[in-house]
């Protein structure tokens, strides 16, 4: 990790830190990275990859629609909402 | 210095189901805002998705018309990125193990045929929809279309022309809605397509610069952006008008114009990883199998029969096949009556008509094709008229109607009584003793003025043949 890398993804992120905080990420990010390596350092080259930690396989439903909620319901928590939409801060890519 | 243009698609179809891809809620277009939407597909935490079966059953489908490897055990992912039509800030999607692979399409163009590689299939879920509102400043956010499901395309960069490029995207419509995958349709939105373009000196190996555009949605705008693109990257090359930089650009059809909207992400940005929360699919044989068996022939398998094997013309072979409503319609009519050409006839031309009444299109044709094909049957046994047969076939567009019984509870049955046929045939007659009297000097038209008011007498029910004959008759008479 470096502050550059930091940087970018703190912009990507939206996100506002400082430079205490940076470090500490910074250092954060490096001690996992040596983790990593001894990771990457085993051959895995004839192992199968594991598509899950759990051994459960194809959950699925079939496709019938049901609704459930209004959206009354769903926005009552909801900060900010006008016409029935969730309203939120301007964003301009 | 002549250059050579490289084009790779990644094409959205959104797929034919009644529900989400990871919840229950409707995944029909056109509702009021956040009225399709429950905890799973707005984001709430603690929510599990679970996947819809119906979506595997389409992206396998799906692969199998691309000519595609189907990946038997199939994984989720999560896509990071962050914006508010994203309710989890991450989009569930396929990165590792989607669902095909490898697949392969045949086109037809100007320069002879051609195939485009298929580098695979993935099935995801689409973003919400977002309203900026100048008044209050802020964003508006719908989830209705959050967690829609989708497949996407993504072609190899096989293409190097707007003429390959948009009969490609039309095989794609053509197959995808044969399979019933989809109604493909560009201006609802149900088709997408993302073009990346670069161009390069002709014969080199190498690729140049790479720009994309997103979320086209007419084949006009993709062919229109192709040309101008191509134009604008020879002109940097050539006369070194702007530097050439890997970025996502955004069309506006208006202007026809392309600006750059933001340098390109890399696969990297996205941070994808494994999502916990959505099981793997293992689909066992029987599963794939049943898929298989589902399959519709080809459109160019069935115009091959319909003119070989039925001897349709090219014509009717080409109307027909255009649609697999049509060719379902058809095949039922055709095994209920024995009659190829009629029952042509009747879709082609009837039903086409009565769709374009309602508005509709080909593939929304949803009449009994067993019961047109009765109907074909009544009229060809002198049953029922054809004018009344159509009032018949109209009726079916509204209901699931027996032609039979409804012709006899409203009195299209052709009568065979000839004597109440002469009858009212010599009461026309006598009616009109100057349509008579010109068709006995020789006006070939009194004799069908005279026919149509005898018709209209007899309310349609009365076989042509035997009432010209009764009519010529009786004017002998007179
Ligand atoms: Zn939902």
């Amino acid at each position: 990790m470096t502050k550059e890398i930091l940087l970018r993804l703190e912009s990507e992120n939206q996100l506002a830190l400082d430079d205490t905080q940076r470090d500490e990420i910074i250092a954060f990010m490096d001690a996992q990275g040596v983790e990593f390596a001894k990771l990457d350092a085993i051959d895995t080259e004839n192992t199968e990859r594991m598509v899950h930690v759990m051994p459960i396989l194809t959950v699925v439903r079939e496709d019938v629609m049901i609704k459930n909620f209004t959206r009354d319901e769903l926005q009552a928590g909801a900060p900010e909402t006008m016409d029935g939409y969730w309203q939120v801060p301007r964003l301009v890519e | 210095m002549k250059y050579e243009t490289v084009i790779g698609l990644e094409v959205h179809v959104e797929l034919a189901t009644e529900s989400k891809i990871f919840c229950s809620c409707s995944a029909k277009f056109g509702a009021e805002q956040n009225d399709h939407v429950c905890p799973a597909c707005c984001g709430m935490p603690g929510m599990l998705p679970i996947v819809n079966k119906r979506v595997v059953d389409l992206g396998m489908t799906a692969g199998m018309m691309l000519n595609c490897d189907i990946n038997r055990t199939t994984t989720f992912d999560k896509k990071s990125y962050y914006y508010p039509d994203l309710p989890g800030s991450y989009q569930t999607t396929q990165w590792f193990a989607p669902i095909c692979v490898n697949g392969k399409v045949k086109i037809n163009t100007s320069k002879g045929e051609k195939f485009v590689r298929i580098k695979q299939i993935h099935m995801e879920e689409d973003a919400g929809k977002l309203v900026h509102d100048d008044w209050t400043d802020t964003s508006l956010v719908d989830y209705n279309r959050t967690s829609v499901p989708l497949i996407e395309i993504v072609s190899q960069p096989d293409l190097s022309s707007a003429e390959e490029v948009l009969a490609y995207l039309e095989r794609l419509r053509d197959l995808l809605r044969f399979a019933k995958v989809s109604d493909c349709r560009f201006e609802q939105g149900s088709m997408r397509c993302d073009v990346n373009l670069s161009i390069r000196p002709e014969g080199s190996d190498k690729l140049g610069v790479r720009t994309e555009m997103k979320n086209m949605n007419s084949l006009s705008a993709i062919e229109r952006a192709i040309d101008y693109e191509v134009a604008r990257h020879i002109d940097a090359l050539e006369n070194h008008t702007e530097e050439l930089v890997q970025e996502t650009r955004r069309w506006d059809d208006v202007k026809g114009k392309s600006y750059s909207m933001r340098t390109k992400e890399t696969a990297g940005d996205y941070r994808y990883f494994p999502d916990p929360n959505v099981m793997p699919v293992v689909i066992d044989d029987e599963w794939f199998d049943s898929i298989r068996a589902s399959l519709p022939e080809f459109p160019e398998v069935k115009k091959a029969k319909y003119t070989e094997e039925l001897g349709l013309s090219e014509y009717d072979a080409d109307q027909l096949t255009q649609s697999r409503a049509y060719c379902d319609c058809f095949e039922a009519a055709l095994a209920e009556s024995g009659m190829a050409k009629e029952s042509a006839n009747w879709i082609i031309s009837d039903c086409a008509k009565a769709l374009n009444r309602r508005q509709e299109t080909a593939d929304m044709l949803k009449i009994n094709g067993k019961a047109l094909g009765q109907l074909i049957k009544l009229v060809s046994e002198d049953k029922v008229g054809r004018a009344n047969a159509k009032k018949i076939l109209d009726a079916m567009f509204e209901e699931d109607i027996d032609p039979l019984a409804y012709a006899e509870k409203n009195g299209f049955i052709v009568s065979n009584d000839t004597g109440a046929i002469e009858a009212i045939v010599k009461a026309v007659v006598e009616a009109d003793p100057k349509s008579v009297a010109d068709f006995k000097g020789g006006k070939e038209k009194a004799l069908m003025a005279l026919f149509g008011k005898c018709m209209k007498e007899l309310k349609g029910n009365c076989n042509p043949q035997v009432l010209r004959e009764i009519l010529i008759d009786q004017i002998n008479k007179a």
